[in-house]
Parts: structure tokens; sequence; C-alpha cells
């Protein structure tokens, strides 16, 4: 029993980190915040869900709950930042627009600014 | 703009917010206690006065509709954000070490089904958590949600891209019934 549970949480501690690592690439090269917050919402999250995962395994009960907490928190805030952000970045252009493949919401708010 | 949002003239329901505070006052109260991880009095009392304290100084706007949740529903729209949220690591970590700083991205409009806030933020936070999508701009007003896709090799993907996000609000809409919704099922 001792060992599997020793065996599970070194699998989840070790992927829950190579995604950590994953979001650390994203980062690096991507080439606009944008893309940057695709990596820094998806591959970390799960990151830091696997690692709350693997130490859940290794704690007593009682501190289990505090990491339940962490994870409920993290999972509830990171879109809204992700968005807000986005959205920040997008209207401030920092997104490199031309790189773009298509951009739909540009011709939107060009149409808005000319309505007033 | 709904008949649900028309005013505050609304028969039936008078103690619906009351019943609302009351469960957001039992969350809080909770909350505190699991943060301190103990049930010592000072701690079970403090924690009751800090709930109450909050949900005076921050007075939530009220909520006029009927929500009904579909229990088991929900459970699977987790599954799915879970699922969604392992593919999306998988395959964003692979664009990273791919494509890197030429990551092919897309800002999408989708165009919504729904009327609801409820459902509209629903849908935008699973679009969040579902592979290669990222919401950056709600038009609530139109009812329109603008998506940054990545990675999105051509306009084959930008049509899948789209109908992900349709369809994570048809998840969403399944599970969650609010009569502020101007759809009837």
């Amino acid at each position: 029993m001792r060992a599997a549970l020793d065996v599970l949480s070194a699998v989840l501690l070790l992927t829950g980190a190579a995604f950590c690592v994953l979001t650390a690439v994203g980062v690096l090269r991507f080439p606009d915040p944008v893309c940057r917050l695709h990596a820094a919402a998806k591959a970390q999250t799960l990151g830091v869900l696997l690692i709350l995962g693997g130490t859940a395994c290794q704690v007593s009960a009682h501190h289990i709950v505090s990491l339940a907490l962490v994870a409920v928190f993290q999972l509830a805030t990171v879109p809204v930042v992700g968005q807000v952000v986005g959205r920040t970045a997008y209207r401030t252009g920092a997104v490199h627009r031309e790189s773009l493949v298509a951009d739909e919401l540009e011709a939107r708010l060009a149409e808005d600014e000319r309505g007033g | 703009m709904t008949p649900a949002n028309a005013g505050p003239g609304q028969p039936r329901r008078p103690r619906r917010p009351a019943g609302r505070r009351l469960l957001a006052l039992v969350w809080l109260w909770l909350l505190w206690i699991m943060l301190w991880g103990s049930l010592r009095a000072t701690v079970v009392v403090g924690g009751l006065l800090v709930a109450v304290g909050v949900l005076t100084a921050f007075r939530m706007p009220p909520m006029r509709n009927r929500l009904t949740l579909r229990p088991l529903r929900l459970v699977r729209l987790t599954g799915h954000m879970l699922v969604d949220l392992a593919v999306s690591a998988v395959s964003v970590g692979w664009a990273a070490v791919r494509h890197g700083p030429r990551a092919p991205a897309a800002v999408i409009e989708v165009e919504l089904a729904e009327n609801s806030d409820l459902l509209i933020a629903t849908t935008a936070y699973l679009t969040t958590m579902t592979p290669g999508t990222l919401v950056l701009e709600i038009d609530r007003e139109r009812r329109l949600l603008y998506v940054h896709a990545l990675p999105v090799p051509g306009q084959d993907a930008v049509d899948a891209q789209r109908r992900a996000v349709s369809a994570a609000e048809r998840v969403a809409a399944r599970a969650i019934r609010d009569s502020e919704n101007r759809r009837t099922f």
C-alpha cells in the first residue's frame, strides 16, 4: 500500500513538474503575450493540479482539504486572469496581428470605433 | 432584455435572494474553517463573523433568474473539463516545442446561441480550458465570443475551433438551465 502510494505520488509529481517545464518553454518561445497565456493557463494549471495530487498522497487527510481548496481556486481563477490579460494585451496592441492566420476582432473593433 | 429581467415586480420568488445569501454565508464560513483546519471555538465564531462582515461589505447584485442545475450532468461537465485541460496542456506544450515563435494563431468570432450571463460565463470558462482556445473578448450585447486559437494551421482549423466552442456551449446548456435564457428547451 505504502509503496503503491509512493509510486503514484512520484508519477504525479514528476508529470506535474514536466508540465511546468513545458509552460516555461512556451512562455519563452511563444511570440506574443496571448500565446504565452495559452501555456500559462493550461499547461501550468495541469502541472499544479498534478503536483497537488502527488502531494495529497503523502500528507495526512487533515491537509488534503487545504490542497483541494488550492486546486479549486486554481481552476476558478486561471481562466478569468487569462481573459482579462488577453483582452488587455489585444487592445493595447501587444499581439502580433500581422502574424495571425485570421483576425475577426480587428474588423469589429474598427467598426465600433466608426460607430462612436 | 428578456422577460425575466423586466423588473423587480416579479411575483412568486421574493425569498430567493435571502436563500442565496444564506448559502453564500455557509460557504464562506466553511471556507474559513477549512483554511484554518481546526474546529476551535475562536475559529468557528470568528469565521461566522468574517462571513457576515464580507457579505455586508460586498453586496452582490441580486440574481432574479431561476436556476436548475442537473447534478449528474454537472459531474459530466467537470469530467469533460478535466479531460480537456489535460489534452490542451499536452497540445499547447507540443506547440511550444514544435512551432515556438512561429506558432500560427488566429482570433475567431463565435456566435453564441444562449442568452444568459451564467451560460455565457460558463462557455467562456470551458473554452479557455479546451485545447487551443482562449477567450479574449466577450461581447455580451451581441452574444459574441472572440477566441484566440493556437495552433491554427489553416481555415479548416478555424472552423474546427468554432465548432468546439459551440460544443462547449451545448455541454454547459445541458447541465445548467437558466430562466433568464431566451431559448426554451
